[in-house]
Order: C-alpha cells, then sequence, then structure tokens
C-alpha cells in the first residue's frame, strides 16, 4: 500500500471534515507535511522542466529547423565555442528524429527527477550539467560573446537560469538563519553573488551596440510576434512601435533599471521586498515582450526567460523561519 | 477533431501507454470490487475511458466511437467532476470509494472536449491553460510519491477511508489499504503528460 496517495487523500479527507479542518495540531502532529517556500520553488522548477521537455516533444523539433536553429547560435562566436556548436547541430540533423526524443525525455525526466524527493539532488545536479551543455550547444552561450545578445532573445541565456535557479535551490541547510530562500543551501554570499551576475550582466548586455541601436529593441519585439495569437502579436507590435527610433534612450532606461535591481540584492533584507515585486513586474514584462517565449507558435523549446527570472526573484523573498525537520 | 500532427511514432508510443493506463485501471476496477478494496472509482472509471478514446486520437487505427458519443461522454464527466468538486468545497462528506481531488479530473475531461470538437487556431491560447494544469498536477503528484503515510487526522468518530476500509481484507495487524495509489497516481502522471502532449501539438 502505497503511502503517497494516502497522504494526498488522507489530506483530502480531512479537509472534507469540518471538525478535522478544526484540528490543525491534530494534522501537524500526524507529519502531514507541508511545502515549505523552497520545496515550492523547487517544483515550479520542475513544471518548467518538464514543460521544457513537452515542448521538445513539438512536431517542428522533428523537423530540419531544429538543429539548422542550433547551427544559428554559432554565428558571430569565436571558433573555440563555434566548432562544437556546429558539429553537435550535425550530428543531430543525422539523428534528428532520435536525439530530438531522447533530448525530450531527458528534460522530462529532469522534471519528474526534481518533483519527486529522493532524486532532487540528482536531478538538480544533472540539470546543472545539462544547462551549461545547452548553454553552450543549444545557445551558443546566449550570444554573450557574439556580441548578438539581447534581452529580448533571453540573453543571457535562458538555460543558464536553470542552473543558477538549481544551484540556489540546492536542498541543503548551510546558512542557520537564511535572510532568504536562495540562501539556505547555497549560503548569502553566494546567493547574492549569483543575483549580481544575473542581473549586472543584463543590464550591461541592455546597452551593447547590437542592442542600443535605434530600431533594435523595437525590431526585435516585433520579430516575437510572428506567428503569435492575435491579443499577443497585437501587444507586441504596438510596444514595438512605441519604441521605434528611441531604441537608444530605452535601452539606458532598462539598462539603469536592471543595475538598480542588481546592486539592491545588498540591501537590508527587511528593504527587499519592493526591490523584488520591481523585478517580478520586470519579469513580465520582458516575457510579455519576449512573445510569452514563442511558446504559442508551435516553435519554441522553452518558455525563455521570463518566468525563470520570476522564479529568482521568489527565492529572494524574505523567508519565513524553516520548520524544525522540514523536508527539503 | 483537432489539429494534432507529430511523429507518427512517438504518437503509437503515447496511444501505447495510454490503452496500458486503460486496461490496467479496468484491472482495478476489477480487482477493488474482487479483493472488497477501495479504489477511486470515478478516477479508473474516467481513466478507462481517457485512455481508450486518446490512443484512437493518437492513432487513427485505433479509433473507437464517433467523436460525438465520446464527447458526450466527457460532457457528463465533467458534470460529474464539476459537481463534486463545488461539493468539497462544501466541505460535503467524502467517501474513499470517489476522487477527493476533483478539480484535476475536471481538467482532463474539460481538455478532452477540447481536443475532441474542433477548436480554431486562434484558440491556441486555451489549450496552454489545460496544459499546463495537467503538467502542474503531475509535478505535484511526483512530489507526493515520496512522502510517508502520516496517522489519520480527522476527528474522533470521523469514518476515515482507512477505517472504511477495515472491513475489507487487511492482514492482520495492517488494515485493508487503498488499492495500489502509488500505481494510480503513475496513471495519472502518465495521463497528464500524453495529454500535455497532446494539447501543445495542436498550438
Amino acid at each position: 500500500m502505497s503511502e503517497s496517495l494516502a497522504v494526498g487523500r488522507a489530506e483530502g479527507w480531512a479537509r472534507a471534515q469540518p471538525q478535522a479542518r478544526a484540528q490543525p495540531q491534530a494534522r501537524a502532529k500526524s507529519g502531514a507535511t507541508a511545502l515549505d517556500p523552497r520545496r515550492t520553488l523547487q517544483l515550479a522548477l520542475a513544471a518548467l522542466w518538464l514543460f521544457d521537455g513537452i515542448l521538445q516533444y513539438q512536431p517542428s523539433m522533428f523537423t530540419t529547423a531544429f538543429p539548422q536553429m542550433l547551427g544559428d547560435s554559432a554565428q558571430g562566436n569565436p571558433a573555440v565555442v563555434a566548432g562544437p556548436i556546429t558539429w553537435s547541430a550535425g550530428l543531430i540533423d543525422h539523428h534528428l528524429a532520435l536525439l530530438n526524443a531522447v533530448f525530450a525525455t531527458i528534460q522530462v525526466a529532469l522534471g519528474l527527477g526534481i518533483a519527486w524527493r529522493p532524486t532532487v539532488k540528482a536531478a538538480l545536479a544533472a540539470s546543472v550539467a545539462w544547462s551549461l551543455a545547452v548553454w553552450w550547444l543549444g545557445e551558443g552561450l546566449g550570444g554573450v560573446l557574439a556580441g548578438t545578445a539581447s534581452l529580448i532573445d533571453g540573453a543571457p541565456g535562458a538555460v543558464i537560469l536553470y542552473a543558477v535557479l538549481a544551484v540556489l535551490l540546492w536542498p541543503a541547510d548551510r546558512a542557520a538563519e537564511a535572510p532568504f530562500t536562495a540562501a539556505r543551501g547555497a549560503g548569502p554570499g553566494l546567493a547574492r553573488a549569483l543575483w549580481l551576475a544575473v542581473w549586472g550582466s543584463m543590464a550591461v548586455l541592455a546597452v551593447l551596440p547590437a542592442a542600443r541601436a535605434p530600431q533594435a529593441l523595437s525590431g526585435a519585439i516585433s520579430d516575437m510576434a510572428s506567428g503569435e495569437p492575435t491579443w499577443l502579436a497585437w501587444l507586441d507590435i504596438h510596444a514595438a512601435s512605441a519604441l521605434n527610433q528611441h531604441g537608444l534612450a530605452a535601452s539606458i532606461v532598462l539598462s539603469a533599471v536592471l543595475a538598480a535591481l542588481a546592486a539592491s540584492v545588498f540591501l537590508p533584507v527587511r528593504r527587499l521586498r519592493p526591490v523584488l515585486v520591481l523585478a517580478l513586474v520586470v519579469a513580465v514584462v520582458l516575457w510579455l515582450a519576449q512573445g510569452l517565449g514563442g511558446v504559442l507558435t508551435g516553435m519554441s523549446t522553452d518558455p525563455n526567460s521570463g518566468p525563470l527570472l520570476a522564479l529568482l526573484a521568489l527565492s529572494f523573498w524574505p523567508a519565513p523561519r524553516p520548520a524544525e525537520g522540514s523536508p527539503a | 477533431m483537432s489539429g494534432m500532427s507529430g511523429p507518427g511514432w512517438l504518437a503509437g508510443i503515447f496511444a501505447a501507454l495510454m490503452l496500458t493506463v486503460a486496461t490496467y485501471c479496468t484491472g482495478r476496477l476489477v480487482a477493488a470490487r474482487a479483493w472488497r478494496r477501495p479504489t477511486e472509482l470515478d478516477t479508473d472509471g474516467a481513466h478507462v475511458v481517457m485512455g481508450v478514446a486518446m490512443a484512437g486520437m493518437l492513432v487513427t487505427g485505433l479509433r473507437t466511437f464517433p467523436v460525438s458519443l465520446w464527447a458526450g461522454v466527457f460532457a457528463a464527466g465533467a458534470a460529474w467532476f464539476g459537481y463534486h468538486a463545488l461539493r468539497a468545497r462544501r466541505a460535503a462528506p467524502a467517501t474513499p470509494w470517489r476522487c477527493l481531488q476533483p478539480a484535476p479530473h475536471l481538467v482532463e475531461c474539460a481538455a478532452m472536449l477540447f481536443m475532441l470538437l474542433a477548436v480554431p487556431a486562434s484558440a491556441a491560447f486555451l489549450a496552454l491553460l489545460p496544459a499546463v494544469f495537467l503538467l502542474g498536477w503531475v509535478i505535484r503528484l511526483a512530489d507526493r510519491l515520496a512522502v510517508p503515510v502520516p496517522a489519520f487526522a480527522a476527528a474522533p468518530g470521523t469514518p476515515a477511508p482507512a477505517q472504511l476500509m477495515a472491513g475489507g481484507t487487511g492482514t492482520p495487524g495492517r488494515p485493508a489499504g487503498l488499492l495500489a495509489p502509488r500505481c494510480a497516481a503513475l496513471c495519472s502522471m502518465a495521463m497528464g503528460i500524453t495529454m500535455g502532449y497532446m494539447l501543445i501539438t495542436m498550438l
């Protein structure tokens, strides 16, 4: 007999009983476990991996458009970076159906592995390795070395954010009294450094020559409208129209906001909430500008960086002190 | 029916998975009656019909009944799970023979209707909502697969599922439990992933 669903059933049964709802302490004594903030974020990360895996199963991923898209990411990169990208794109082109199915299955397995408690550490570790490999061979290091990185395309690379989140949500408790969830496993120093690296790099990338050109931002956003549902295309086209010829000013403002977000992680924790709300707003706006990562076009491999940035912000939300013996 | 597309061999694998789930859930219904062990009759029943219907949607050769009949079945299923979702919110008495968490199954039935009935391409966004919901449900199920069993936490005098099962065929010292809940959870996960795939291929 299993324990798993018995828990769900017992909880559901107890919820259905008015008397039982009046006895939360009895339920606590019984061992019925509530999700702590870190576990909730781990499950959200798992859901994103699972979603990525399902997207990888889309029909368009079994066509030559997929290896071509991978091969295109080599452009502009140094030879030492571009060589392996071209090689892997060629390999995938030759064994397209098999390798794409394997990739999709790996991502589904990562999602389920993070969601299943006994394998959470192994799956998070594997997700770091997988993310780094995809960041190089699938995203060309996000175009950072090519000088073509664009925040609208997810720079510095949506997939690298999976690795960052895996580190921040690692199920360990190194810091005795962690100021926020991300510091529990990684420690406050490393957590703040990763936050600074992510938002700081975005601030820099926002003002690179390719990104600050007069029509760079509006052009990137309007490109996202292709293949989108009408309402989202309308949104992106109008945003692009408003930014037309104002690329430099928009890039400077965006960069300033991102730099402020990056630096504010060193504020006292009690003052962090407004910053995190701003980070969530930026993530949502960015995701809309990214056309929701193109997930509605049937050509997307992932939902892009918006949801991951939101998850990153939530992992820095000041957390209540973890209950004793709470699970990872 | 929908505009689903994708590699034929992949659809075949998912169809085989769905038929396996349907067969297994049929076995659960038979075993629950033979061994007098509680199981979620409505969930298992829904998985049997969903498994058969989805296999037919994935592989043309496995089609059985006309779309209109399937649509009627899943409309009735949606009404059933919707009704029990409302009852659950009102803290109505539950039994171990009925699903305690009807909302995901309501979404499953709604998604089946969505896929069976002709949906315009502009409604692609609508396909994503149940897909995301179902994938989230799969993740929650996976999370629960390793949680230890707590002692039952209802008020004194409230019949718990385990107590209701006591009249069953449990071994001495161990009350009869719900029928293979881990396997039931795995069936739900397989169903959720397959349905998520089918919905996303409709985008």
